[in-house]
């Protein structure tokens, strides 16, 4: 039997890949195949469409895969990412916020102007319909991402959130209504991937208008295995699906396996640090250092205070959002603070949580292969919190939130705080206790061809390598100041575009 | 995860180490624990039931005590499995007391909480919130039991007021 054959074959349909299939198959000349180890659930089930079921989505679905990562002091944390057609986009908490100004300014330091401000806000905006702000320049009307604010300042609200707001504007923090500004700062009014209050994931929004066209094959419940390689050509991927191993040629291969699953695909084929290659047995085909390096998420630390009897807020969807500068004296914000729905313990007072979401991590971890087996998860070590600036800046965070909490207003429903217990130390309760926003970002990060960590080329090919390219959040050089969902949007329309321009 | 915690308790070490020995008496002292039952001598089942948001879960658990030796040590382990994720959760508390004097007695705890299963996405947070909080009203309690009524400690000590 002859192998099977796609101009194009994308790996993995997640934020980025749904893009990249969808745009290269605009051209009905081009044959591209989206491969995805996930389900292509259809018609999509309640669990992944109804933001009320988030909880049980990540708790009890199949759609998630979960990698088990350590915090300094030795306990242990589950990191998240998407199994299902759609990754994040379909599994993720619906939040869609564009990388600031200076996100890309940074990575304009690594990957040129082509990813400066000026060059990519015009293709964020294109990707955008955001009926809230028809005559603003800074939106997009008619593109394919529909954003959605389910509350604005003037919605009723909760009496907590209510509070939130009057201690805020006494505090002089901002209202900021629109998120998309180059520098949104103050109390955030968020927007969301909802339509008719149904999740709209990457599916919804890019890959279900193109599914028609014969030049686009969507194969689900398949795993890339490997790519093969011919010198510094790919030639095939080799796959592992429901009818067992085939190998798919390719004319240009496209991975977007999101930033845990495309350097451990990357180094299966051989393609990294010797060292992470060879540990497990496997030869060097292509040597590139900064394959797996670089890993950075948003640290998140929750405080819990003793809330006043009978709230039965639901804060799945957080309304507002604060969004600060951790450390006085900051141009800039660098938290995310966001208030949680009650646990109750018949008996107790309700408990009610607060999280605080640093969003300008310096700490970098890794990713690696924790066996030569494709079917075995990737090794994590996030290394979350491990710089010193990082955890003062955490520190700093907890006690803005502690002294906000405390103010007469707010202090109505939120009461002595629990955890942090007295007398415990709030930085072995942050190092001890946090998790991540689950933004993974970073591990086969953009630079110039003299940069020895750099995987791909400002175009997102890889370098050395004549046809393989990059698109997902591990192309990204620094975590951006926002959920990540959108930005990985973003890096497959410039992969796609320049793909096809190529 | 680990909890710790000391307090003072204004009775006999003998009386606070009979109530902390009696699961099915202790648990009317814990807030969410419900149907405390005695399997044998060493062995209690419960259960707990809790809500996060829109989500409620039903935790069972079983309570060994694996050692009790007065007063310096009362160990349980606890195992329990939750009816959302199936996921389990490990508990080890270990008691001990200090005789301070005649009617005061410092009691020591350290909780160690393990969880394996996908209740660890909520994991700490919930956990450590609704353990200390678990423990602070139990030791409320505990003071309310044992220690002389406020009035009659005032009787009972007229030099203190001089
Ligand atoms: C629980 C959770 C909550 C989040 N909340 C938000 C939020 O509110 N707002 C926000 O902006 N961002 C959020 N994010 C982050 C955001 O969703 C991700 O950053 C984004 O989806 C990443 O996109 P990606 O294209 O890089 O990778 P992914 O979307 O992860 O796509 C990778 C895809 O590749 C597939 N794949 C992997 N390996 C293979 C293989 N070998 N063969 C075939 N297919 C493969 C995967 O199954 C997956 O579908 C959240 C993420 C999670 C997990």
């Amino acid at each position: 039997m002859t192998a099977r054959r796609f101009d194009v074959v994308v790996v993995g349909g997640g934020s980025a890949g749904c893009v990249v299939a969808a745009r290269l198959s605009e051209d009905p000349a081009r044959s591209v195949l989206l491969i995805e180890e996930g389900q292509d659930p259809r018609p999509i089930p309640e669990i992944i469409a109804n933001p009320r079921r988030q909880g049980e989505l990540i708790l009890e679905s199949d759609f998630v895969r979960l990698y088990e990562a350590e915090r300094a002091d030795g306990s242990t944390f589950p990191l998240i990412s998407g199994r299902v057609l759609g990754g994040g986009s379909s599994v993720n908490n619906l939040g869609v916020m564009r990388p600031l100004k200076r996100d890309f300014d940074a990575w304009a330091r690594f990957g040129g102007p082509a990813w400066s401000y000026e060059s990519l806000l015009s293709a964020a905006i294109a990707l955008e319909d955001d009926p809230d702000f028809p005559d603003s320049p800074l939106h997009g009307k008619g593109g394919p991402l529909r954003l959605n604010r389910a509350w604005k300042f003037d919605s009723p609200s909760d009496p907590p959130v209510e509070a939130m707001m009057a201690v805020a504007d006494q505090l002089g923090i901002p209202r900021c209504e629109d998120m998309a500004v180059p520098e949104p700062y103050g109390l955030c009014a968020s927007p969301y991937n909802l339509v008719d209050g149904k999740r709209q994931s990457a599916v919804n929004a890019f890959l279900d208008p193109a599914r028609g066209r014969p030049n686009l094959t969507i194969q689900a419940n398949t795993r890339a295995t490997r790519l093969m390689l011919d010198g510094s050509c790919v030639t095939a991927v080799e796959v592992a699906g429901p009818d067992g191993p085939e190998r798919i040629e390719a004319g240009r291969v496209v991975v977007c396996a999101g930033a845990y699953q495309t350097p451990h695909l990357l180094l299966l084929s051989g393609i990294g640090p010797a060292d992470k290659i060879e540990r497990v047995g496997l030869a060097v085909r292509h040597r590139l250092d900064g394959v797996g390096e670089n890993f950075q998420d948003h640290a998140v630390v929750y405080m819990t205070f003793s809330g006043s009897a009978g709230l039965r807020e639901d804060y799945l969807i957080p309304k507002v959002r604060l969004f600060v500068a951790s450390t006085p004296g900051m141009d800039h914000g660098d938290l995310h603070i966001l208030l949680h729905p009650s646990i109750r313990v018949p008996g107790m007072a309700p408990l009610l949580p607060v999280s605080i979401r640093l969003l300008e991590d310096r700490a970098r971890g890794s990713v690696w292969l924790s066996s030569a087996d494709p079917a075995d998860l990737p090794a994590v070590d996030p290394r979350i919190l491990s710089h010193p600036t990082d955890r003062t800046a955490m520190l700093n965070g907890m006690q803005l939130l502690a002294d906000f909490v405390r103010h007469p207003r707010m202090a109505e429903f939120y009461g002595e705080l629990v955890t942090p217990g007295e007398g415990e130390s709030w930085e072995e309760h942050a190092v001890g206790s946090h998790i991540t926003y689950n933004h993974a970002t970073g591990t086969c990060r953009l630079g110039q061809a003299d940069d020895p960590m750099a995987v791909v080329g400002p175009d997102l090919r890889v370098h050395g390598l004549d046809n393989l390219w990059l698109a997902d959040m591990s192309v990204i050089p620094v975590i951006p100041h926002a959920p990540t969902n959108l930005t990985a949007n973003l890096v497959g329309s410039i992969a796609a575009r320049n793909i096809a321009a190529d | 995860m680990k909890l710790a915690g000391q307090i003072e308790i204004a009775a006999p070490a003998e009386r606070v180490w009979a109530t902390i020995n009696d699961p099915v008496g202790l648990a009317a002292c814990i807030p969410g624990v419900q149907d405390v039952r005695k399997i044998d001598d060493r062995t209690f089942g419960g259960g707990i039931t809790a809500a996060v948001g829109p989500m409620e879960g039903h935790f069972d658990f079983s309570a060994v005590i694996e050692q009790s030796d007065f007063p310096s040590a009362l160990v349980v382990q606890m195992t329990g499995t939750d009816s959302v994720t199936k996921s389990t959760l490990l508990a080890t508390v270990t008691t001990s007391l200090e005789i301070l004097g005649e009617s005061r007695t410092r009691l020591a705890y350290t909780a160690t909480l393990n969880v394996k299963g996908r209740l660890a996405i909520l994991g700490d947070m919930i956990l450590r919130a609704t353990a200390s909080m678990m423990i602070s009203e139990l030791v409320k309690c505990l003071k309310v039991r044992l220690e002389p009524p406020a009035g009659a400690a005032a009787a009972g000590a007229p030099e203190a007021a001089t």
